[in-house]
C-alpha cells in the first residue's frame, strides 16, 4: 500500500501549443485536505479535468496513480468508478427533479422488473442529508425549493453516494452565505475522519487554513510548492501564488486627469437565482475624466455584475445611482447608457460581443448604424468609409471588411468589439477583461489604444484579473471582494501583492482611500 | 466521405444555383411526364398566380426566420383578414380603395399584436403563433358564420384575377433591366474605390446577360399567354421591396444581427425589443396582401382560406436556405422555396397524383432541404 491515495506527477496538458499545465505534482493521503491555490487562470480547474478524465488519459502527459496504481481513466464514469468525484462550481444538478432523483440521477435503484424503487432512495437519501446534518431537507421536494447552500451539499450527498474517496470542490462556496459556508467547512473535517480525502480549491485562504492539511500552490501552469498548512503565512501563500514579474511592457504614457465626470454610488445586485443574495454590496466609485480606473478583484468577486448593472444588462435585480457630470443619470437599458455617453466591452466575446455571421465591417458599424443612415436606408458609402477608418485606427487584420467576424482571430475580434463600442464616443468606456484570450502583439495594441483614448478625454474603467496588467495601465485600482469595496489605491508603486491581499480580504482596513 | 464533404460545401456555397438546378429538374420531370403540356405558357402563368399568395407569406416569413423566431399564425391570419375583407365588401359595401388600406391596417395590428406578446411579454414565438393560429381561425369562423362569401367589387377581383396588358409588360422589363444594369455599374465603382475585387467584364456582361435573358423570357412567356398576373407583378414588388430592406437598411441589418446574436446586439445599444415587435407587424401586413389577394382569385372570402398556409410559407424559406438557427438566409432565396413548393403542387395536380402523395412529396423535400442546411453548416 503506498503512502498516498492520489499522486499526480509531471502533469502537462497543453492546448493547441499553449501549456495551461507544465509539470504540475499533486499529492493526497487517505483522509487528507488539500487545498490548492492559485491566481486566475493559474491552471487548477484544468489539473482537476485532468484528475477527473473530463480530459481523457492520453489527451495529457504524465501519471496518475491511484492506490499506488497507474489509472488510465478516460471517461468521468470510470474516475468516479475509482472514488473520484468532482463538484464542479457550476452546480450540475436538475432543479425540477426531487433531491432523491437528483442523487441517484444515472445510479439509480430499480427493483426486479426494472421500475424505480423509490422508497429504498428515499431511504437512502434521507440518511445521507442526515449524514451531512441537513435531516430537515425532505428529499421528495424539487431540488429548486433549495437555496444555493443546500444544492451544494446535495451535491456532496450525491458524490458519497457514489462511494466517493476523494472529493473535489471547485470553488465550493463562490456562491454560500457565511453560515452556509461553515456548514460546509465542518463537513469537509467530518469526512476526513472518514477517510475521505479531499481537495478543495479557494481562492478564500481563511477557509483553506480552516480544513485543509497540506496546501499546494501553483501558477502559471507550474508547480510553486507544496508545504503543511502550519508552516505558512498568508503573506508566503499569496506571494507564491502572484510571484510573477511584470516583464511584459505597458505603453503607460503620462496623462491628464481632471475632474471627477462620472459616479456609481450604492451599487447593489442580487442574484437571479438567489434573490437573498448580493453579488455586489453597496459598492461607491468616482471615475475622473482621462482616468484609467482598474477593476481588481477574484472571478466571481462581482465586477462583471456590477459592470453590468451600470450598464443597464444586469439580468436580476439591482438599485444604484449614476451621476454624470453632476447630473443623475436614468439607465434602464444597454440602449439608455449608450445614449448617456456609456459604452461596455463585454467579458465573454463569443456571447455578447460578436455578431459571429456577420461582416467585420457591419459589426464594428452595428452600434451607430442609424448614424450612417437617411430615413433609415444605410449610406453604404459613408459606412464603408467610417469602417476603413477604424479598422487602420484599430489595426484589426483581416483581408476584407466584409468577410464573418467569426472567421477573425480573439485578438482581431476584440478590436472590432472595441472599436464598435467606440462609434458612439462614449465618455465612459467599461472594458471587463479586455485582453482574455488574445496574443500577446494585440495585448500591446489594445494597451495603446486606451492610452490614446485617456489622452483624447475619455474615462476608462477597466476590470481584468491579469494583475500585472491592471498595474500596467491603470492610474487608480479598486478592489472588490464578494461583492464589496475592499480597497482604493493610486497606482504609484503599488504592489501585486496589496491588491491580492486586499482581493482576497486580508487587510483590514483598506488604505487610505484617494483623497477627493 | 470525401466526395460527400466536396457536395456540402458547394451546397452551402452556391445555395441559389442550387436551387435553380432543383427548378430545372423538376420542370424537366414535369414537362416529360405531362408530355408538355407543364411548359406552356397557360401553365406557367397559372403556376406564378398560385406561388405569389405563398410568396408574400414567405418574404414576411423569412425575416422572421433570420431573426431566430417563427410565426405560426399566418394562415389563419390570412384567412381572417382575407375574410375581413369580404365582410366589408358585401356586407358595408365599402369601396375598394377604402376596403385595401383597412385590411392592410389590421394586419399590420394584429402583427404588431403578436410581437408585442412575443418581445415585451416574452411569450415564445411558436407559442403565440399556435395560439394565433387557433384564435384567428375561431374568429374567421364566427365572422364568416362558417359560408363562404362572394365579393361584388370588381376592382377587388381584379387584384388577384386581373392581367397587366402586354404593352405594360415589355416596358417593365425594360425598366427593370436598366435598373439592374445601373445597380451592376454603381456595385462595381463601389467595389473598385474600396479596393475589394471586382469580376471581370466578361462575367459581369455574361452575369447581365443571363439576367436580360431571364426577364425577356419571363415577360414574353407571359404576354404570350395573357399578360404578367397582377399578384404575380405584386411579388415582383416585394421581392425588390424587401431586398433592399435586407441588404440597405437599417432595420434589415438589425434583424440578421439579431436571429445570430441577440445578446451582443442588445448590448450594443440596440432596441432589440423593437426590432422584433416590427418584424411581426411586417408580417402581418404580408398576412394582410396575401388574404387580398387570395380572397380576389377566389372572387370569394372562405372560411378554410389559408389552411396550412404557414407550413407552406416556413417551408419555402427553409428550402429557400434560411437558417433554423437564424442569422441567415435571403429573400429570393425563400421566394425560389415558393417556386418549388408551387411546380410540386402544379405539376402533381396536372398529372392527377394523389393529394396524400403530394402531401409525402412535399414533407421529404423538407425534410432533405433542412437535413443539407444542417450538415452544411456542422462545419462551423
Amino acid at each position: 500500500m503506498s503512502e498516498y491515495l492520489l499522486e499526480m506527477r509531471a502533469i502537462v496538458k497543453d492546448f493547441a501549443g499553449v501549456k495551461a499545465l507544465d509539470g504540475i505534482d499533486l499529492a493526497v493521503r487517505a483522509g487528507e485536505c488539500v487545498g490548492l491555490c492559485g491566481e486566475n487562470g493559474a491552471g487548477k480547474s484544468t489539473l482537476m479535468k485532468v484528475l477527473s478524465a473530463v480530459y481523457p488519459h492520453g489527451t495529457w502527459s504524465g501519471r496518475i496513480l491511484w492506490e499506488g496504481r497507474e489509472l488510465q481513466a478516460r471517461s468521468i464514469r470510470e474516475t468516479e468508478a475509482a472514488g473520484i468525484v468532482i463538484i464542479h462550481q457550476e452546480l450540475m444538478l436538475v432543479p425540477h427533479l426531487s433531491v432523491t432523483e437528483n442523487i441517484f440521477l444515472g445510479n439509480e435503484i430499480t427493483n426486479a422488473f426494472g421500475m424505480l424503487d423509490y422508497e429504498a432512495m428515499h431511504r437512502r437519501a434521507a440518511a445521507l442529508m442526515a449524514e451531512l446534518r441537513m435531516p430537515q431537507v425532505n428529499v421528495a421536494l424539487p431540488v429548486s425549493q433549495y437555496g444555493g447552500g443546500h444544492q451544494q451539499l446535495i451535491e456532496i450527498a450525491k458524490a458519497l453516494n457514489k462511494q466517493a474517496r476523494l472529493l473535489i470542490l471547485d470553488e465550493p462556496t463562490s456562491s454560500l452565505t457565511r453560515a452556509e459556508t461553515e456548514v460546509l467547512l465542518d463537513i469537509l473535517r467530518e469526512l476526513k475522519k472518514k477517510g475521505v480525502a479531499s481537495v478543495l480549491i479557494s481562492h478564500k485562504l481563511e477557509e483553506i487554513e480552516a480544513v485543509c492539511d497540506t496546501i499546494t500552490v501553483i501558477r502559471d501552469g507550474r508547480h510553486i510548492g507544496t508545504r503543511p498548512m502550519g508552516e505558512l503565512s498568508v503573506e508566503q501563500i499569496i506571494a507564491m501564488m502572484v510571484g510573477r514579474e511584470i516583464t511584459e511592457l505597458f505603453p503607460r504614457e503620462p496623462h491628464a486627469i481632471g475632474e471627477v465626470i462620472f459616479e456609481a454610488r450604492h451599487v447593489t445586485c442580487y442574484d437571479p437565482d438567489n434573490p437573498a443574495r448580493k453579488r455586489v454590496d453597496d459598492v461607491s466609485f468616482a471615475l475622473r475624466r482621462g482616468e484609467i480606473l482598474g477593476v481588481a478583484g477574484l472571478v466571481g468577486a462581482g465586477r462583471t455584475e456590477m459592470a453590468m448593472a451600470i450598464f443597464g444588462a444586469y439580468p436580476g435585480r439591482s438599485t444604484l445611482e449614476l451621476w454624470m457630470e453632476g447630473r443623475r443619470l436614468s439607465v434602464r437599458s444597454p440602449q439608455e447608457a449608450v445614449a448617456a455617453g456609456i459604452c461596455l466591452v463585454p467579458e465573454d466575446r463569443k456571447r455578447h460581443g460578436i455578431v459571429p455571421l456577420m461582416g467585420v465591417g457591419h459589426n464594428i458599424t452595428l452600434s451607430v448604424l442609424s448614424a450612417h443612415a437617411r430615413h433609415g436606408v444605410v449610406d453604404s458609402v459613408g459606412e464603408l468609409r467610417v469602417i476603413d477608418r477604424m479598422i487602420e485606427r484599430m489595426r484589426i487584420k483581416t483581408a476584407s471588411s466584409l468577410l464573418p467576424i467569426r472567421g477573425l482571430s480573439g485578438g482581431n475580434q476584440q478590436k472590432a468589439v472595441l472599436a464598435k463600442m467606440l462609434q458612439p464616443a462614449p465618455r465612459v468606456l467599461i472594458l471587463d477583461e479586455p485582453t482574455r484570450g488574445v496574443d500577446v502583439g494585440a495585448k500591446y495594441e489594445i494597451y495603446k489604444l486606451m492610452m490614446a483614448f485617456v489622452k483624447e478625454g475619455m474615462s476608462i474603467l477597466m476590470i481584468s484579473s491579469e494583475l500585472p496588467e491592471l498595474l500596467g495601465v491603470a492610474d487608480r485600482v479598486i478592489v472588490i471582494g464578494e461583492g464589496r469595496l475592499r480597497g482604493d489605491f493610486v497606482n504609484d508603486g503599488l504592489s501585486q501583492e496589496a491588491v491580492m491581499a486586499a482581493a482576497i480580504g486580508q487587510t483590514e482596513t483598506p488604505p487610505a482611500a484617494r483623497a477627493d | 466521405m470525401s466526395s460527400l464533404r466536396t457536395l456540402q460545401q458547394l451546397f452551402s456555397r452556391y445555395k441559389i444555383l442550387t436551387l435553380l438546378i432543383a427548378i430545372a429538374l423538376i420542370w424537366t420531370f414535369f414537362t416529360w411526364q405531362s408530355e408538355g403540356a407543364f411548359l406552356t405558357s397557360r401553365n406557367l402563368s397559372n403556376l406564378l398566380r398560385q406561388m405569389a399568395i405563398t410568396a408574400m407569406l414567405a418574404c414576411g416569413m423569412v425575416f422572421v426566420i433570420i431573426a431566430g423566431e417563427i410565426d405560426l399564425s399566418v394562415g389563419s391570419m390570412l384567412g381572417l383578414l382575407g375574410g375581413v375583407a369580404a365582410v366589408l365588401d358585401v356586407s358595408f359595401q365599402l369601396p375598394f380603395w377604402l376596403n385595401l388600406p383597412v385590411v392592410l391596417l389590421l394586419g399590420l395590428a394584429l402583427g404588431l399584436f403578436n410581437g408585442y406578446w412575443i418581445a415585451y411579454l416574452r411569450v415564445p414565438s411558436f407559442i403565440v403563433g399556435l395560439a394565433g393560429m387557433l384564435v384567428f381561425r375561431g374568429v374567421l369562423l364566427a365572422v364568416t358564420d362558417g359560408s363562404t362569401i362572394a365579393i361584388e367589387s370588381q376592382s377587388f377581383v381584379g387584384l388577384g384575377q386581373a392581367y397587366l396588358p402586354p404593352f405594360a409588360g415589355y416596358v417593365l422589363a425594360v425598366l427593370l433591366f436598366a435598373i439592374v444594369v445601373a445597380l451592376t455599374f454603381v456595385g462595381r465603382a463601389n467595389r473598385r474605390r474600396y479596393q475589394l475585387p471586382v469580376a471581370s467584364v466578361w462575367q459581369e456582361g455574361g452575369k447581365l446577360a443571363a439576367i436580360g435573358i431571364i426577364i425577356a423570357g419571363f415577360v414574353s412567356v407571359l404576354n404570350s399567354y395573357e399578360g404578367i398576373p397582377v399578384p404575380v407583378l405584386l411579388m415582383l414588388i416585394i421581392l425588390g421591396a424587401f431586398s433592399f430592406v435586407a441588404r440597405r437598411t437599417v432595420f434589415g441589418r438589425r434583424i440578421y444581427a439579431v436571429g445570430s446574436n441577440l445578446e451582443a446586439t442588445r448590448l450594443s445599444g440596440v432596441n432589440t425589443r423593437l426590432v422584433k415587435m416590427s418584424l411581426f407587424g411586417l408580417m402581418g401586413l404580408m398576412c394582410a396582401l396575401a388574404g387580398l389577394t387570395n380572397t380576389a382569385r377566389l372572387a370569394a372570402g372562405s372560411p378554410s382560406a389559408g389552411n396550412m398556409g404557414e407550413l407552406d410559407a416556413i417551408a419555402s424559406c427553409f428550402i429557400g436556405g434560411a437558417s433554423m438557427r437564424g442569422g441567415s438566409g435571403t429573400v429570393l432565396g425563400a421566394i425560389i422555396g415558393a417556386l418549388i413548393m408551387a411546380s410540386l403542387d402544379n405539376g402533381m395536380s396536372m398529372l392527377s397524383v394523389e393529394s396524400y402523395w403530394q402531401m409525402i412529396v412535399k414533407g421529404s423535400i423538407l425534410l432533405l432541404a433542412v437535413w443539407l442546411d444542417v450538415v452544411s453548416g456542422s462545419e462551423r
